[in-house]
């Protein structure tokens, strides 16, 4: 089976992100980039998948800018077949981003689709599920747990306050959550190989989708900074403090 | 020129880094360093996993073709993390003896061992009289039939109490500090004949004190020619401080890190200590060293290789002379701007201030390539002084 895993490029986990002065958004010159981390986490879980012996193939695809070919290669360095570039200068919002997708989905006719659940950058947590929308699969949101037999596949999900276990019917699509795996780190060898894979570039229009903005940013602000903490005394001293100055009991 | 890394090293720093991020926090050293050897086996055993033991080794030995531009990718991150493993005495140092003089057979029989993590090496070129002298030799090797027999000590072998194998400088014609006469011998660490005494350095990190005695070598053991070793080891160690140079713009990347993080942070007089000016002066000062140190290690690691000796020679110390004095001139700005605490065992920034300045001492310090420096005529090798 064929395996799609987008992969997103997005500012470092690591990176403290700053507004843009004129507040359009975040600023991103000069800035270290990487693999979406949730997306990490679903090459390498399609990389298991493969090595068990459930997949043969992973294809892996981002929609963004030129430098977006760096997150396909760090993907195929950990272990991806090829890579799809889809070339974007705009920022692109979920919807169009499944748009796109569903094109690729289309041409490629992966059994399973393996996101990220959510892009670290807008924290959208919404393509996965357009896509499945849009092409009419079963889905199966923020995995911890995935099992994958000939033409079903059952993903045990984190849900508030326990784990839900759906079993769907393939083609599907899945979303993944921090839990599910550790991934690898690309070692040297694979770094190598990643040279001679193909990556192939291609527009949206190729896949007849409309990537234009739906959306307007009216504005975008820091966090206000969290205020100095107070220790308390006793626990009836919490109480109070949650009841009466925090009103939260 | 172009400075920007190519694919491969920009991936092979991300995994580094990573690697160093999620499992070489100052916490997870501090558990390392109480592991039996002073260091993390585990650790050794990813590094070998991620293909980092294999990197400057060539692709028909089971290497990656690495350069020193690889090395140094590797080394500034283990710079920032301040890690404790043999990858300096194991890889850049062993790894490059025998890269630039051991046989195809040594090559074939040993790179595999120190690729996969089996085996560990270190280099013993120092003895209590040579100062910085590498062709100040005086263990001795005779010949002993088909053999060599090997007397004389060492000193600060750089994790020689972890080492499976020790490569020994010794002397096999000649009077000490006579270029020609110097082989390298590859010994044991259990030969009869050899002791140990292994410690740890001042920055935490370990090294042996070691003694030959009637140390009995094979000729397959010899490496290059018995008495014509030194040019490969004036290359190795001009490598070697082009991989230092790095290890060193690492940690002052971690120390300016820390220490401007400290002034935003700390308050006094009720406010934050680096809204004072003087303070940030200093803060300034600290990153014209930490980016004029980077560019010369940069200026090394593509010079590390050059073949013509005096050019070689001549951009490497060069760059150890700013590192050693950048070594100084950032640990001083970074304790003093963190006063007491950065004295402290349990704060990270004296620790790299301990490291940083061993790192000068190694190969030379400033002082010593200055004058190496100064004898080649300076940086552009026409201001030679008679
Ligand atoms: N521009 C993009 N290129 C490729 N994959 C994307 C892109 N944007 C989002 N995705 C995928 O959709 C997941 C959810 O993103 P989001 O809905 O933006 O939070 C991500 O984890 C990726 O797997």
């Amino acid at each position: 089976m064929k395996l799609l895993v987008p992969v997103k490029r997005v500012i470092d986990a690591n990176v403290k992100a700053r507004v843009k002065a004129d507040g359009s958004g975040v600023e991103l010159a000069n800035v270290k980039m990487a693999i979406n981390p949730f997306d990490e986490i679903a090459v390498e879980e399609a990389i298991r998948l493969k090595e068990a012996g459930k997949a043969e193939e992973i294809v892996v695809v981002s929609i963004g800018p030129a430098q977006a070919a760096e997150t396909l290669r760090t993907a195929l360095a950990m272990g991806a077949d090829r890579a799809i570039l889809v070339k974007v200068d705009e920022l692109v919002e979920p919807l169009g981003v499944a748009k796109v997708l569903k094109g690729v989905v289309e041409v490629e006719r992966p059994r399973l689709v393996i996101l990220g659940k959510q892009a670290i950058d807008d924290d959208s947590n919404q393509t996965g599920q357009m896509l499945a929308g849009l092409l009419g699969w079963a889905q199966g949101t923020f995995a911890s747990k995935v099992e994958v037999a000939a033409d079903r596949a059952r993903v045990t999900r984190e849900v508030d306050g326990g784990l839900q276990t759906v079993d769907l019917k393939l083609p599907a699509i899945i979303t993944v959550d921090l839990r599910l795996n550790q991934p690898r780190y690309a070692s040297l060898p694979n770094i190598m190989k990643a040279k001679k894979k193909p990556l192939d570039e291609k527009v949206p229009a190729d896949f007849g989708a409309d990537v234009k903005a739906k959306l307007k940013v009216i504005k975008t602000e820091e966090p206000s900074s969290r205020k100095t903490g107070v220790k308390v005394g006793s626990v009836a001293e919490l109480v109070d403090k949650l009841k009466n100055e925090a009103g939260v009991l | 020129m172009n400075f920007d890394l190519s694919e491969e090293q920009r991936l092979l720093k991300d995994s580094v880094e990573r690697l160093m991020l999620d499992s070489y926090s100052f916490g997870d050293r501090r558990k390392y360093q109480t592991e039996k050897r002073g260091f993390s086996e585990a650790m050794w055993a990813r590094y070998a996993e991620l293909g980092l033991l294999a990197l400057p080794f060539a692709e028909e030995h089971g290497g990656f073709g690495g350069g020193a531009v690889e090395t140094m990718i590797v080394m500034e991150a283990f710079g920032k993390a301040l890690i404790l493993e043999p990858y300096f005495a194991t890889v850049v140092l062993a790894g490059g003896l025998l890269r630039l003089g051991a046989s195809e057979a040594q090559k074939a029989e040993l790179i595999p061992l120190i690729a996969e993590g089996r085996t560990k090496l270190a280099f013993a070129y120092a003895e209590p009289q040579s100062r910085y002298d590498l062709v100040d030799v005086e263990t001795r090797a005779k010949r002993d039939g088909d053999g060599w027999i090997l007397n004389g000590s060492k000193d600060l072998v750089l994790h020689g109490d972890a080492a499976d194998k020790i490569i020994v400088s010794a002397r096999t014609a000649g009077d000490t500090r006579e270029n020609d006469g110097v082989g390298l011998f590859l010994v044991d660490a259990d030969a009869p004949g050899l002791t140990r005494r292994g410690y740890p350095t001042q920055d935490g990190l370990r090294a042996a004190d070691i003694t030959l005695e009637r140390v009995r070598v094979e000729t397959a053991n010899v490496i290059g020619d018995p008495a014509g070793a030194f040019p490969v080891i004036s290359r190795v160690a001009d490598e070697a401080v082009a991989a230092l140079c790095a290890e060193a713009v690492g940690s002052f990347t971690q120390m300016q890190a820390i220490t401007l993080d400290y002034l935003k942070t700390r308050e006094q007089f009720g406010k934050k200590i680096g809204s004072f000016q003087v303070l940030q002066h200093r803060a300034v000062d600290m990153f014209v060293d930490l980016e004029q140190s980077r560019s010369m290690a940069i200026y090394a690691a593509i010079m590390a290789v050059e073949s013509d000796a005096s050019e070689r020679e001549r951009a490497v110390s060069a760059a150890k002379v700013q590192i050693g004095r950048s070594a100084k001139a950032i640990g001083q700005q970074s304790i003093q701007l963190h006063g007491g605490i950065g004295m402290t065992m349990e704060h990270s920034v004296g620790h790299y201030f301990k490291h940083v300045t061993m790192l000068d001492t190694l190969f030379g310090d400033a002082e010593h390539h200055l004058r190496r420096l100064a004898a080649l005529g300076g940086l552009s090798g026409d201001q030679r002084m008679e």
